[in-house]
């Protein structure tokens, strides 16, 4: 399932929500980590954390912090994912 | 600026009052604090102390607030936390992002004491982690609807006006959250019993439900959705002043052990005779000082205008961990009588206790604090207060780059995965507040320059300790620097029973 980018979305998307505790289907990419999920930078930053376990990657930490909204996050994971194929 | 004109007054005749009026030991025997006691508290300005002149306060600024909270936690911490909460989370966020009309109903009586002011943020499922707070406020016309409990409410007995922390679900984001002005008057506010304390006996603390209430919408205060935020400001005063009182209890616990020491004789001498007993003298006499430090320099910091969640955070750690300290060394060199009610600092430690978990558990300020630091969000810049060069100044400097070089060998090791490795982060933190402390030391005005220097000596130290911990983590891997050994998991998930046989 995470060898497609897709199915890397999904796990993302699911991870969130179960890191949130909420219903995935109440996660969406446009919503804002901050101010729709309620994470601020340094738990966003624990949430990256636990995906680059999850998926197998390395993900630096500088660009982490940037991500804003659940899409960048996913968007984040595919770039990481070119850079290290 | 009014500081100034007014504090050395107000200081005068608090002075008179404690002397003459609070004592400790009756106002916790008589339950939660007195009307009486609170119309006289007013009648002196204290709940004016951070409020501006034009509103009938006095202005006093951080620094001011904070003298005036230590002299009244010396003789009493539940009228210092009284007076403190009020003046600090209680108006803060009404003067700082209220508008004009609210401040100019409120602030007035908020000054005169007529009302006073409580903060409410904690709830059932809320404490450490406030983005779980589902007290909602609904839009409805130009007016909210506000639903919820809010528990651990300081203050709430007598409070006539509540600021709340609640979820803006139609505005400010899904999870958005504001803060609300509640007042206590309002249909649908059920304020429930006090709750049986450890300590802070005198002080009220209950649940509040909040029942279909309805305010204005200008009772919103501040942007929808930066409610979080908002709060965290409004900590920084509450934490400082928190962080005052605990230097009232660490001088006044220093004050009761020395009194104790000098007069106690056994083996034919004063106990202060005894190189172990002026060693535990001269260590609370240390860390007091370094307390005191880190309160001003936030005091300082408020007044210029310079960023104070760092210091605010830094001084509710380190003085509350110092006075529960300083009681508890207190105790020990009183003997006996120190563990019995009637020695007055059995009362001390108790109401010291709640201070490492109110207003932001330790644990958790610490690992956001380290996480901050990890992630290279907080500079060292932060930690340096002082400018004096000299011997402890180069120390400062060499600890200061120890620290740097650790931290950027464990994002080596560790990567992202590190923000999740709390004990190092927490160490990290230990390291961080120490340097603050030592610098604070460095930057004290007291002409008490050899205590102020071996007080910072003291603080390089424990921030040597505290790097050397951090930095043999790295060695493992990042799951290791959790520091839980595998027989530890096991052990904690297998039984509720803590039970060992050796
Ligand atoms: C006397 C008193 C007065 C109070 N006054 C007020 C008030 O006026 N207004 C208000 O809103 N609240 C008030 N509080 C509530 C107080 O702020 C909370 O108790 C505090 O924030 C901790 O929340 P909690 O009790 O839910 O503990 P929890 O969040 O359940 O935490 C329990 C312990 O778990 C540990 N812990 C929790 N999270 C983490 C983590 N992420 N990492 C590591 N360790 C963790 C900490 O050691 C913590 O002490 C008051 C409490 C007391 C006792």
């Amino acid at each position: 399932m995470l060898e497609t980018p897709d199915g890397r979305r999904s796990r993302t998307i699911e991870l969130i929500a179960e890191i949130l505790e909420v219903q995935v289907d109440t996660v969406r990419p446009p919503q804002r980590l901050r101010e729709d999920l309620g994470l601020d930078s340094l738990q966003s930053l624990e949430l990256l954390s636990l995906l680059g376990e999850e998926l197998r990657l390395e993900l630096p930490m500088e660009e982490a912090l940037e991500l804003e909204t659940v899409e960048d996050a996913c968007a984040f994971v595919e770039r990481t994912v070119a850079a290290n194929a | 600026m009014p500081d100034a004109d007014a504090l050395p007054l107000v200081e005068a005749q608090l002075r008179r009052f404690l002397r003459r009026e609070v004592d400790a030991g009756s106002l916790e025997a008589g339950g939660r604090i007195s009307d009486a006691m609170l119309a006289k508290v007013a009648e002196l300005g204290l709940f004016g102390l951070s409020i501006p002149e034009r509103w009938g306060g006095l202005e006093l600024g951080l620094a001011g607030c904070c003298s005036v909270v230590t002299q009244l936690a010396r003789s009493d911490r539940s009228l210092a936390t009284t007076v403190g909460l009020h003046n600090g989370l209680g108006v803060r966020p009404l003067i700082d992002r209220g508008g004009d009309a609210l401040r100019a109903r409120w602030l007035p009586r908020l000054a005169a004491g007529e009302v006073i002011a409580s903060f409410a943020a904690t709830e059932a499922g809320a404490g450490s982690d406030l983005t779980r707070a589902a007290t909602l406020a609904t839009l409805d016309g130009d007016h909210v609807v506000v639903e919820g409990e809010k528990h651990f409410v300081t203050n709430g007995g007598f409070a006539g006006l509540f600021t709340i922390l609640a979820r803006t679900p139609d505005r400010g984001g899904a999870r958005g959250q504001a803060l609300v002005l509640v007042p206590r008057d309002t249909p649908g506010v059920t304020v429930g019993p006090e709750e049986h304390k450890l300590g802070l006996r005198a002080s009220s603390t209950v649940t509040v439900r909040f029942d279909g209430v309805r305010v204005p919408a200008d009772h919103v205060l501040g942007e929808p959705g930066a409610g979080a935020s908002d709060a965290l400001a409004a900590l920084e005063w509450g934490r400082t002043l928190m962080a005052a009182g605990c230097v009232g209890t660490a001088v006044a616990a220093t004050d009761a052990a020395l009194e104790h020491v000098r007069t106690r004789r056994q083996f034919g001498r004063p106990l202060l005779s005894f190189p172990s007993v002026r060693q535990h003298v001269a260590a609370m006499l240390r860390e007091s000082f370094a307390m005191q430090a880190l309160v001003m320099a936030a005091g300082r910091a408020e007044r210029r205008g310079d960023e104070l969640s760092h210091l605010a955070t830094a001084a509710k750690i380190v003085c509350s961990e110092g006075a529960f300290d300083l009681c508890d060394r207190a105790i020990q060199l009183h003997g006996g009588l120190g563990y019995l009610e009637g020695s007055g600092v059995a009362r001390m430690l108790r109401d010291a206790r709640v201070t490492r978990i109110f207003e932001g558990a330790n644990e958790v300020l610490l690992a956001r604090l380290g996480t901050a630091l990890y992630a290279a969000e907080s500079s060292a810049e932060r930690r340096r207060l002082h400018e004096h060069d000299g011997p402890l100044a180069a120390r400062f400097d060499d600890v200061d780059a120890h620290l740097e070089v650790a931290l950027i060998r464990a994002r080596e090791i560790h990567g992202l995965a590190g923000v999740r490795a709390q004990t190092l982060l927490q160490a990290f933190a230990r390291a961080d507040i120490a340097l603050a402390a030592a610098s604070a030391c460095l930057a004290s005005r007291s002409p008490e320059r050899a205590l102020a220097h071996q007080a910072a000596e003291d603080q390089l130290d424990r921030a040597e300790r505290w790097i050397v911990a951090a930095a043999g983590a790295p060695e493992r891997s990042a799951r290791d620097a959790l520091l839980v050994e595998p027989w530890v998991e096991r052990r904690l998930d297998a039984s509720p029973s803590s039970e060992v046989r050796a």
